[in-house]
């Protein structure tokens, strides 16, 4: 009777162990980076769910635009970027929130942070994947771009600079997402974490709310500094203005990275 | 090519390895057992550099396993316990991911590629959902993704959980087989599986080593010569616990 019935006799000879400068997976970082960012990006396009969220996310989005476009029957892409933080408000969460906290529920993060990859380029990879299924994602909204150069002459400065500051703001919000998804092993609780997150960086911008922040301690004024300090909505308004300056483009890059840099360290805490 | 020495590694108030020192040398297989929280997988854990140790130091083919994990891990096929595998990718393509992770490309991506599938018997399941796949073909894939890129050290966390008997027997064969060359670290609860493959073995419980040597040697320093393992081990751990 043969013995190995589903093993094969494969001979092993000594190991071929590849010297620490013949070694090429983490000697070019991006390349760590793209292999974490390609199984991502894989896994959402595996799932049915993922595709769900982003049909109900172009669904809504675009179809609020296009009712304040029949309303107001301006050629003006505006109202779409207006309110896309606060789609982005549960839309970005819902990418994001499976990213650790599957990993730590199914503890395959064991099986990731023992691969020859710095928690570094397995974050960038995640953050990347997320980025470009968004990309995609908000792409699906350019035939409301074609749509108006169809019906008219609408100024493709704003557009463009609105769909920067459009990924730009998608790319903070992922930012949280990743973050909250690190903190926890509970995907619920990382897309709740995730979206107050994204709520409290989206309204400290809103005229009202800071003008009753203020009014609850007027010697502090704390709307007036929350919207100073950390609200998305003076920088994310200014893309949407045709500008694209260096002091909101830093402020999105800042802020991208330090939630980033943060959700590594959330990593790197699980060895201690 | 693994050196623990006085390994300390405590959760909070529980310590989970205590001063815990061991060698495991090329060309042997090495069984760690011992009861459930025992510490086994804490000590596979740190020297897969997934923990970081409390205290003490290990090194793992000469390089400290907490100054350059990296280097490391390149040098480590590791099984984690329960095996950890993203079940929603396919077979291939899984180990195809891990393979490139440990620097795997073109050539030598399919001939690690088409060694483990080979050895592990995984063509039928290749194409599948891992999730879809048996409790012994996950198991298989796990292994797999440990051995595809050929290292000289092996850790492997209960590596025949979910085989069948047959399957088991198979196993210590490709063991025994991967011994040239290597060292191999594995935990298990099944005794005969390290009675089988084992040159040495490590006795474990609550984070202490109790006894570390061949059979006959743990026999002849127990002073029970017709013992088998399972009663040295019995043995070895009731009275650690009558001690406490």
């Amino acid at each position: 009777m043969p013995l190995w019935r589903s093993f094969s006799p494969t001979l092993y000879g000594p190991p071929n162990v590849m010297s620490d400068s013949q070694h090429r997976p983490a000697g070019i970082y991006a390349s760590g980076v793209r292999l974490i960012a390609t199984r991502e990006l894989a896994a959402y396009f595996d799932s049915p769910v993922a595709c769900i969220y982003a049909a109900v996310f172009l669904v809504l989005s675009c179809g609020t635009y296009m009712n304040t476009f029949f309303l107001a029957g301006v050629i003006d892409l505006s109202p779409y970027f207006d309110a896309l933080p606060f789609f982005l408000i549960p839309f970005a969460p819902a990418i994001t929130m499976g990213m650790w906290a599957q990993e730590h529920a199914q503890n395959t993060v064991e099986l990731v942070l023992t691969l020859p990859l710095t928690p570094g380029q397995v974050v960038l990879g995640k953050f990347t994947a997320a980025l470009v299924f968004y990309g995609l994602v908000l792409a699906g909204s350019l035939p409301l771009v074609i749509m108006l150069a169809w019906l008219g002459q609408p100024d493709p400065g704003p557009i463009v600079t609105g769909y920067i500051g459009a990924l730009l703001t998608g790319a903070l919000f992922l930012a949280f997402g990743l973050f909250a998804s690190g903190l926890t092993r509970d995907q619920i609780v990382a897309f709740v974490l995730a979206g107050l997150l994204g709520f409290i960086f989206v309204v400290s911008g809103h005229d009202q709310v800071v003008a009753v922040m203020d009014g609850l301690a007027p010697a502090r004024q704390i709307g007036t500094w929350l919207y100073d300090s950390i609200s998305i909505m003076p920088h994310y308004q200014a893309f949407g203005r045709g500008v694209v300056g260096l002091t909101h483009t830093l402020y999105f890059f800042l802020m991208t990275g330090f939630f980033l840099w943060m959700n590594q360290l959330t990593v790197q805490r699980i060895r201690y | 090519m693994i050196a623990v020495d006085a390994i300390t590694r405590r959760f909070g108030s529980v310590v989970a390895a205590d001063r815990v020192t061991f060698r495991v040398n090329r060309n042997e297989i090495v069984g760690f057992v011992g009861p459930n929280g025992a510490g086994k997988s804490t000590i596979l854990k740190i020297l897969a550099t997934f923990i970081l140790p409390t205290s003490g130091r290990a090194t793992v083919d000469g390089i400290e396993v907490t100054a350059a994990p990296l280097a490391v891990r390149r040098r480590i096929g590791y099984l984690p316990g329960d095996t950890p595998l993203y079940r929603q990718m396919r077979g291939e393509p899984f180990l195809r991911f891990v393979g490139a992770a440990h620097g795997l490309r073109g050539e030598d991506l399919e001939a690690g590629l088409a060694r483990v599938v080979q050895a592990f018997g995984l063509q039928p399941a290749l194409h599948q959902r891992i999730d879809r796949c048996s409790t012994g073909f996950r198991q298989r894939f796990g292994l797999a993704a440990a051995l595809i890129h050929d290292p000289p050290v092996l850790l492997l966390d209960e590596p025949t959980h979910g085989f069948d008997p047959l399957q088991v027997v198979e196993f210590r064969q490709l063991l025994r087989q991967l011994r040239h060359g290597r060292a191999i670290l594995f935990s298990t609860h099944i005794i005969p599986d390290v009675e089988a493959v084992s040159d040495r073995v490590l006795v474990i419980n609550r984070g202490r080593i109790l006894g570390d040597g061949s059979l006959d040697e743990l026999r002849q320093t127990l002073e029970r010569p017709r013992a088998s393992l399972e009663e040295l081990f019995a043995h070895l751990v009731r009275a650690t616990e009558r001690d406490e």
